[in-house]
């Protein structure tokens, strides 16, 4: 008789919810008459990211000691259940931006391709073991793919699918061979067996597990969008329907860094003094050439997409700072950060609705004025991206930077600065758009008259969304005890 | 065991990747690309077999098994995009595909 493992349903209760909405949505694209299909696919879809942020509300209650679920290839552990927060609470606001899009065609589709991608993460954010994480990151990526090219008639959704769907393979060919390589050196898949093999047998110097562990970090630095490795994020945030950008902005980042870390701590503690230099060089490079490259540009997706490069370098700063403090700043940086994508992307989408095209910075000139809530919020996004007081961006900033000083790299620490200093300039001349350029593009928005009706989710998940970024400043102690707890289920 | 050992096998997959690797980043056409990625994964199931009989445990096996699964269901997309492409007249060259840039 085949003895069948144990399979802690509970744990994967907010996987599996988003993949019975993701079937369900499916299901409404056949059998819902036509112009319900919006509205059912949507609702449904929101009830199953509120439904997975509850179950992994209740999972991060009652999962104070982490242990394996699944044998071990699934954590159930309070690191995951707060990423799957994080997550499930992006993919929500997802869900509302994206109701105003305004096609007509596989619309149910999009939803239940949007739930399968947060499906995935959620499945990630868990994954402990070689063949579970790549699965998870082919099972997210894949449904990502889909979503930028869903408007196949748009000649640039196509381009940016097919570039997002190539070097989205190129990175998980390198996570796969690296994790070839790595149970070729140790003969386990198990994160934490991996780590015992690493420790007991000697093998932190063992040429196949370095090179492999250096493939792997590749493969993850693709996904987080690190530099060198971010040359397909610009065109694939600029190409992507805005919502969808906004949510890989926010959600593809938050697990691809909590993903790393756990591989790094869980597996590859022995091998710190490798990998913590390796990722302050890329952080470096990331703050470098995203800050710069966010000068030149005109797109606001595009500054957008450069923002999230150099972000990926602060947050970086604080994972190769290999300390609990580092863990738990990450934690707490992706939720304002995840807030700000999500909402600057929104306001992107409105703009973009009324003028039916892509919005470039001068597109913005005295939209403040226009329309007020959307125009504070997106000021109140950059502000936060910038790191300003007042905003959860701040706090996260100042925890990533004493991360890196805690571990001694004060040269990191000052590289950041001047970082933000120059992101000032990207981040405050939107600004300067929005409110002290008199909308000389208003002789062009006055005459849209097509302009649609404002756009109430939208609204409200810009709303949520500016909440979210501002509470993060002042709920600070409540959520980095969360993020202490979860860093606590890690062996920092 | 009889036959070549793990450092040939590992060879092996090696040259598959490297020669993959190549062919995503020198070769134009998507369909050549989709093509290499495909040889990059199967680099990598080669040396997860190979690995998987050298540590006689059938972990190695049921990875490679699933990353074939997965390989075909990132080539149905691919393929998918491009015949969309092609329908749309579109330029099937990828140095070609650069109206987003900036």
């Amino acid at each position: 008789m085949i003895t069948t493992p144990h399979v802690d349903w509970f744990a994967l209760s907010p996987t599996l919810a988003l993949l019975a909405v993701a079937a369900s949505a499916l299901l409404a694209a056949v059998l819902v008459p036509g112009p319900l299909r919006k509205p059912v696919s949507a609702t449904v879809t929101f009830a199953g990211f509120v439904g997975s942020f509850a179950a992994a509300a209740v999972l991060y209650a009652h999962s104070a000691d982490a242990h394996g679920a699944l044998t071990g290839s699934l954590m159930r552990d309070r690191w995951g259940a707060l990423a799957q927060l994080i997550l499930a609470g992006a993919g929500a606001l997802a869900v509302l931006v994206s109701y105003g899009e305004r096609t007509k065609e596989h619309v149910s589709e999009y939803y239940a391709l949007l739930a399968a991608a947060g499906a995935g993460m959620i499945f990630l954010a868990q994954a402990s073991s070689l063949l579970t994480i790549f699965l998870g990151v082919e099972w997210f990526s894949i449904a990502l793919y889909i979503l930028c090219a869903i408007d196949i008639d748009r000649a640039s959704r196509l381009e940016a699918g097919l570039k997002y769907l190539i070097t989205g393979s190129f990175g998980s060919a390198f996570l796969l061979f690296g994790s070839a390589l790595v149970y070729g050196a140790t003969g386990t898949l198990r994160l934490d067996l991996i780590g015992r093999a690493v420790a007991d047998r000697g093998l932190s110097d063992d040429p196949l597990l370095v090179v492999g562990l250096a493939m792997m970090l590749v493969g993850l630095a693709f996904k987080m969008s690190v530099a060198p490795f971010h040359q397909w994020t610009p065109d694939v945030y600029q190409g992507a329907p805005t919502p969808i950008s906004g949510f890989m902005g926010a959600a593809t980042k938050a697990v691809a860094f909590v993903l790393t870390i756990r591989i790094l701590q869980t597996a590859f503690a022995q091998d710190a003094h490798l990998w913590t230099v390796l990722l302050a060089v890329l952080a470096v490079a990331s703050l470098v050439i995203g800050n710069l490259a966010a000068l030149v540009q005109t797109d606001v997706k595009r500054i957008l997409a450069y923002s999230s490069v150099s972000h990926a370098g602060f947050m970086l700063m604080a994972v190769a700072a290999d300390s609990a403090l580092g863990g738990r700043a990450v934690l707490y940086y992706l939720i304002p950060y995840s807030a700000m994508s999500i909402g600057a992307f929104a306001v992107v989408a409105a703009r973009e609705r009324e003028l039916g095209h892509d919005v470039s910075a001068d597109d913005l000139a005295g939209y403040g004025w226009e329309r007020p809530v959307l125009g504070v919020a997106l000021w109140i996004f950059m502000l936060g991206f910038a790191g300003f007081p007042l905003t959860g961006g701040f706090i996260g900033k100042f925890y990533a930077f004493s991360a890196a000083y805690r571990h001694g790299w004060l040269w990191l620490v000052i590289i950041g600065a001047a970082a933000t200093a120059v992101s000032l300039w990207y981040y405050l001349g939107i600004v300067r758009q929005l409110f002290l350029r008199s909308s000389a593009g208003a002789a062009g928005s006055t005459g849209t008259p097509s302009a649609p009706p404002r756009d109430a989710l939208l609204q409200i998940a810009v709303v949520a969304c500016v909440a979210i970024t501002v509470a993060s400043f002042f709920a600070v102690q409540p959520l980095i005890d969360l993020a202490k707890h979860a860093a606590g289920s890690l062996p920092f | 065991m009889a036959g070549p050992g793990i450092p040939a096998y590992l060879g092996v997959a090696v040259f598959l990747f490297v020669t993959g690797a190549f062919g995503v980043l020198l070769r134009r056409s998507p369909l050549i690309v989709l093509l290499s990625l495909e040889i990059m994964l199967n680099g990598a199931n080669l040396a997860l077999i190979a690995f998987s009989r050298h540590w006689g445990n059938g972990d190695g096996q049921i990875f490679a098994i699933s990353v074939m699964a997965v390989a075909a269901a990132e080539v149905v997309v691919g393929l998918g995009l491009i015949v969309a492409m092609a329908r749309k007249k579109l330029n099937l060259d990828v140095d070609e595909l650069s109206s987003l840039k900036g």
